[in-house]
């Protein structure tokens, strides 16, 4: 029996993700739905920039950087001292490797973004793209980037949000949808955008942008899908039928969700006085 | 024959086990957070399946979310009963 090799395993799923979700591996902000998801996530990735108001040499703390992709466009693009974190030792390693190939200069540490150990106030911005909704306490990953951030610096964020409360009977009844969720994404927890901000103000920071983006980022769910289709047989050879089809499954679900206002998509950031 | 006290713990044991959480947990652990770690959708997984498994289950019956495994498995019979058998 082969053993588990997670290294290829991870390289596996992360180029079926690629051609799934894009190269960027997260949700488009489209201006038009019928638009490349490509064109949507590098928006994304942009608003995310023009948030956090980049310069040369500001030190930035790229939390959940997963395989540094976005990372490689904040260094390559405004020359920021950059160290990426993620919980996974091969996505650090990956992370690596990808900054090699495009001989981008940045770190990369295994580190759990709500408990960093990194010194206080040593980063002039924290960004966190599409991550919170993976950790269990969005208010210690609040508090943990409040704390390493320098006087004058700013946190910026954009993730999947909760948009109402789903009482208890109504989960239960629509378990298998969520489970379906879970099987596709992993476990994760959405709040409101409103508890980040929340949270934000309660340690210390101003909060100068909280907006809703669900209706822009409904678009993805149908360009995952027609990419699904268009590479079926090369991600069926990475990930098998059976990964393929939660995937394309979910995708019908998060449109349910998005559509009767359970979840969405929000952005948000706040500033360390200073 | 098990009282239903002891084919609940049985079950819930089983679902534990089955959902990587320890089946081994001790009646007085919290469900939730730092104890058992039960997260909502498992917390409503295990109520679907405990009333599946035996017509009725303390989360969806009560105002108040059982916080411990010995509070769920009191629905099914006191833990005198339990010794008893």
């Amino acid at each position: 029996m082969a053993d588990y090799d997670p290294a290829a395993h991870y390289d596996r799923v992360t180029r079926a993700w690629a051609l799934l979700m894009g190269d960027d591996l997260h949700y488009g902000y489209f201006e038009d739905p019928a638009e490349p998801v490509a064109t949507a996530s590098d928006r994304l990735t942009s608003l995310m920039i023009e948030h956090a108001d980049l310069a040369p040499g500001l030190r930035v703390l790229d939390v959940g950087c997963g395989s540094g992709g976005p990372a490689s466009r904040l260094v390559a693009e405004h020359d920021v001292d950059l160290l990426g974190i993620t919980t996974s030792a091969v996505g650090v390693d990956t992370a690596r490797g990808r900054f090699a190939a495009l001989d981008l200069s940045g770190r990369f540490e295994q580190r759990d973004g709500t408990d960093t150990g990194l010194p206080d106030a040593s980063f002039d911005r924290v960004w966190v793209l599409e991550a919170s909704h993976l950790m269990p306490d969005r208010e210690a990953l609040i508090r943990e980037a409040a704390r390493v951030l320098a006087p004058g610096g700013r946190l910026v964020l954009c993730d999947i949000i909760r948009r109402r409360e789903i009482g208890f009977l109504e989960l239960r009844e629509r378990r298998e949808e969520f489970a379906v969720l879970r099987a596709a994404f992993g476990a994760a927890r959405m709040d409101p955008l409103s508890a980040y901000a929340e949270h934000a103000a309660r340690h210390g920071l101003t909060v100068d942008v909280e907006t809703d983006i669900s209706a822009e980022t409904r678009p993805t769910f149908a360009a995952w899908r027609a990419n699904a289709e268009r590479h079926h047989d090369a991600v069926v050879d990475l990930i098998g039928a059976d990964e393929l089809d939660v995937f394309v499954r979910s995708l019908a679900i998060l449109e349910g969700l998005w559509d009767d206002k359970t979840l969405g998509y929000g952005i948000f950031s706040a500033r360390r006085a200073g | 024959m098990a009282s239903p006290r002891i084919a609940a713990e049985n079950v819930i044991r089983e679902f534990l086990g089955r959902i990587k959480k320890d089946p081994a947990s001790p009646l007085d652990a919290p469900l939730y957070a730092d104890g058992v770690g039960l997260d909502s959708l498992e917390t409503a997984e295990l109520s679907a399946l405990l009333e599946d498994e035996f017509g009725s289950d303390p989360f969806s019956s009560a105002d108040e979310l059982p916080q411990t495994l010995a509070e769920v498995l009191d629905h099914y019979g006191a833990a005198v009963e339990a010794e008893a058998v």
